[in-house]
C-alpha cells in the first residue's frame, strides 16, 4: 500500500442513531476513516457492533445522522435518494453475502443491470458484460441462469456485477459466508487479483481468517473504531 | 429517464406478466368486459343508423307526409282521432294547388284486406292506392317488370306492383309478371315487383303491395279513408319553403280560421330520427353504465395485483436500487406492468368482439329474424382505439399508489426480504 495514492473515501465523525419508539439506539457513535485508492481493507466486528451500519453508510445505501462523508470529491452525507442512487450506480459495486442476482435474468443480464441504470447503449453493454464475465472466468457461463451456477459462480457473477461499471471501490460484505472453505478461498483469490489491478476493496467480514486477506483492518464495536491496524503479513493464496 | 432504463423498464413488466400469465390474465378480464361493452354498444348503434339512414334515403330526406296521424306521437290522441279525415277531393284540390313540390303522390293505406293467389290467401301486410307519381319517387324503382302508367292510372286498371319480400313470399323468386292475384275478390294482374330496399330494422317498404287510387278506391271503397300525401320537395334546401306551402294549402283546403290549430300533420323522416335517437340514448346510458362499472372493478383488481407485484418483488427492486436504479425507474418498472395489463386486456377484448360481432354478424339473422341483418361484421375500430386508450391511460394510473410504495422502499431493508 502506498500512502502517495489519492484518498477516496473521507469519514469525519459519522454517527448514526435509530430512534425505536422513545428510545435512541447509536449505531454508530463517532467513527473517522480514511481510505485510499488501491487499500484493502477489512472492516470486523461482531454482530451488534455497528459493522452493518458502517457498511451501509460506505455502501451510500444509508445516510449518516451527524458527520461528514465524502467520496472523492462528492459530499454523499447530504445526498437525496436519487443522488445516492447515482453514486451507488457509478462509485459503487456491491458484493453481497448471498449473492444478490436476480434468478430469472442470464449471467450476462445480471451484469448489465448497473450499465443499464448508468444509461448505456445495448451493444456496449454487452460488450463490458462479457468483459467482467472473462475476469471472473465465467466466459462460459453469460447465459447461464443464477439457479444453473454453483455457490462460487454465482458469487463470481455478482462480482463481475460490481466490477463493471468500474467503480471507485469493490464492497463485500461476508461474501464467503454462503460458501465452502475451498469455494471461498477462491474467491478471497479473486478479490486479490482484482486488488492486483488497481482496484479498491472493502471486505465487512466478523471472520478472522477472512479478515486477514486484507492488508488493514479496522475492528468495530459498540459504535467505536476500537482499532485500525495494518496487517504485516497478509495471507496469500 | 435514460432510454435504456425505459425500454428495461418495459422488458422487467413484460417478463413479470410472462412470468404469472394466468394471474395477468384474470386482472386483465374487468378491462376486457369494460371495453367488450363499449365495442359491442358502439357496434349495435353502428347498426342502428346505418339502417336508419338506409330508410331515410329510401324515404327521402326532403319528402313531406301530409297526414291526420302524427308519426311521432306524443300529442293528443283522441283529439288527433277526431280529425276528419283527408279525402281523395282534397287530395286531388291539393295536387293542382301546390305549385313549389317536385312530386305530389297520395296513398291511400287497406290493412287485412283478402288478398288470394291461385286459392291460396296471405295476410300481415298493407295494401296501398297511390298515383303514377309514386313510380317517379325512390320508393317505386322497379326490379321486376314495370310500375304501372299514367294512364292505367287515370283509367283505374286492376294492375298490381309487388313489394319485394310479398314477390318473394308468394311467387318464389319465380317470374311473376301477368299471373292474376285476387284482392278482396277482384282480380288484380301482376306487372312488377319493386326493389328490395329494406333488409333491416326498418323492412316495411318491402311489406306492402301498390296498386292505382282509382282501382284501390273502386275495390275498397271512398267511405271513412284518410289518404295521406307524399310531397317531394326535390331538395332539402327547398324543405321549409315547400313545408309553408304545403300547409298554407291545407289549412285553406280545409277551411281552418286563423286561430284554429292544424287538423292535420306535415310529418318527416326526423319524426324517426327524434325516436331512433332516444333507443341510442337508452343504450348508451346502459352501455356507459355498464362500462364504467366494469372498469372500476377492472382497475381495482389491477391495483390489487400491483400491490401483490410489489410485495413478491421487493428483494428485486432493493438489489436494482442498490445498483443504482433511481425512485422513477422503479416506478415507472410498475406503471408500465399496470398499463401493460390494460393493454393485454384492450387486445384480448378485440378478439373476443370480434368473434362475437362474427358469428352474430353471420347466425343472428338466421337463427332469430331476417330483421338483424342491418348487423354488420365490422367493429367500430375508432371506439375500440379511444377505450384502448383510455383504459391504458386508467391503468397507469391505477399503477401509481403501488409504483411509488415500491420506489420509496428501503434498498437494505428490501434486500433483506425473501
Amino acid at each position: 500500500m502506498s500512502e502517495m495514492n489519492k484518498r477516496i473515501i473521507e469519514i469525519d465523525k459519522v454517527a448514526k442513531v435509530y430512534k425505536m419508539g422513545t428510545e435512541k439506539v447509536f449505531a454508530l457513535r463517532e467513527v473517522s476513516v480514511d481510505i485510499h485508492e488501491n487499500e484493502y481493507v477489512a472492516i470486523m466486528g461482531p454482530s451488534g457492533s455497528g459493522k452493518s451500519t458502517l457498511m451501509n453508510i460506505l455502501g451510500c445505501l444509508d445516510t449518516p445522522t451527524a458527520g461528514r462523508y465524502a467520496i472523492g470529491d462528492a459530499d454523499v452525507s447530504r445526498m437525496n435518494d436519487n443522488q445516492l442512487a447515482e453514486i451507488r450506480n457509478r462509485k459503487i459495486g456491491f458484493v453481497f453475502q448471498t449473492f444478490n442476482l436476480l434468478p430469472r435474468a442470464s449471467s450476462l443480464k445480471n451484469v448489465e443491470l448497473p450499465l443499464i441504470y448508468a444509461g448505456m447503449s445495448g451493444s456496449e453493454r454487452q460488450q463490458k458484460a462479457q468483459n467482467a464475465l472473462t475476469k471472473v472466468g465465467l466466459g462460459d457461463r453469460m447465459t447461464h441462469k443464477p439457479n444453473e451456477l454453483s455457490g462460487g459462480q454465482r458469487q463470481r457473477v455478482a462480482i463481475a456485477r460490481a466490477l463493471v461499471n468500474d467503480p471507485s471501490i469493490i464492497l463485500a460484505d461476508e461474501p464467503t459466508g454462503n460458501l465452502d472453505t475451498k469455494t471461498g478461498e477462491e474467491i478471497m483469490q479473486l478479490f486479490a487479483d482484482l486488488w492486483k489491478t488497481g482496484n479498491t476493496i472493502i471486505i465487512v467480514t466478523h471472520e478472522e481468517e477472512i479478515a486477514r486477506h486484507a492488508h488493514r483492518i479496522i475492528k468495530i464495536r459498540d459504535g467505536l473504531i476500537e482499532s485500525d491496524l495494518k496487517n504485516p503479513e497478509p495471507i496469500i493464496v | 429517464m435514460k432510454l435504456s432504463e425505459i425500454s428495461e423498464a418495459f422488458k422487467i413488466s413484460l417478463d413479470a406478466m410472462l412470468a404469472s400469465k394466468l394471474r395477468s390474465f384474470l386482472a386483465s378480464l374487468g378491462v376486457l368486459i369494460g371495453i367488450s361493452f363499449v365495442i359491442i354498444m358502439g357496434w349495435i348503434l353502428d347498426g342502428l343508423d346505418g339502417a336508419m339512414q338506409d330508410t331515410f334515403n329510401i324515404m327521402g330526406a326532403d319528402v313531406l307526409y301530409v297526414d291526420k296521424y302524427d308519426w311521432a306521437g306524443g300529442q293528443n290522441w283522441d283529439k288527433i282521432r277526431q280529425r276528419k279525415n283527408i279525402t281523395i277531393e282534397q287530395v286531388n284540390e291539393f295536387i293542382d294547388r301546390v305549385e313549389n313540390a317536385e312530386l305530389i303522390y297520395p296513398t291511400a293505406r287497406r290493412w287485412g284486406a283478402s288478398f288470394a293467389y291461385k286459392g291460396e290467401s296471405f295476410s300481415g301486410f298493407p295494401i296501398l292506392g297511390t298515383t303514377f307519381e309514386q313510380s317517379l319517387s325512390p320508393a317505386g324503382e322497379i326490379e321486376i317488370g314495370r310500375h304501372f302508367s299514367q294512364f292505367e292510372d287515370i283509367r283505374g286498371e286492376n294492375v298490381i306492383v309487388l313489394g319485394y319480400n310479398i314477390y318473394e313470399k308468394i311467387f318464389d323468386s319465380k317470374n311473376p309478371v301477368d299471373n292474376i292475384v285476387k284482392l278482396n275478390g277482384h282480380k288484380y294482374r301482376v306487372i312488377g315487383v319493386i326493389k328490395k330496399q329494406g333488409n333491416m330494422l326498418f323492412d316495411f317498404i318491402d311489406n306492402q303491395v301498390f296498386i292505382p287510387m282509382k282501382s284501390f278506391l273502386k275495390t275498397f271503397g271512398n267511405f271513412n279513408r284518410s289518404i295521406s300525401i307524399g310531397v317531394k320537395a326535390g331538395s332539402v334546401e327547398k324543405l321549409d319553403l315547400v313545408r309553408d306551402e304545403v300547409r298554407g294549402v291545407m289549412r285553406s283546403i280545409r277551411s281552418l280560421k286563423p286561430y284554429e290549430e292544424d287538423d292535420f300533420s306535415i310529418n318527416e323522416t326526423k319524426a324517426f330520427e327524434n325516436q331512433v335517437a332516444s333507443i341510442r340514448s337508452v343504450v348508451w346510458i346502459v352501455g356507459i353504465g355498464l362500462t364504467a362499472i366494469s372498469f372500476l372493478v377492472g382497475i381495482i383488481g389491477i391495483m390489487n395485483v400491483m400491490f401483490v407485484s410489489v410485495v413478491e418483488r421487493t428483494k428485486e427492486i432493493g438489489i436494482r436500487k442498490a445498483l443504482g436504479a433511481k425512485r422513477s425507474s422503479i416506478a415507472w418498472q410498475f406503471i408500465m406492468e399496470s398499463a401493460l395489463l390494460c393493454f393485454i386486456g384492450a387486445i384480448l377484448s378485440f378478439i373476443f368482439c370480434s368473434v362475437i360481432v362474427y358469428f352474430a354478424a353471420v347466425y343472428l339473422p338466421e337463427l332469430i329474424s331476417e330483421k338483424l341483418k342491418f348487423l354488420s361484421m365490422m367493429l367500430p375500430y375508432n371506439l375500440l382505439f379511444w377505450a384502448t386508450l383510455v383504459s391504458v391511460i386508467v391503468g397507469m394510473l391505477a399503477g401509481i399508489i403501488p409504483a411509488f410504495r415500491a420506489a420509496k422502499l428501503d434498498p437494505v431493508d428490501a434486500m433483506r426480504s425473501e
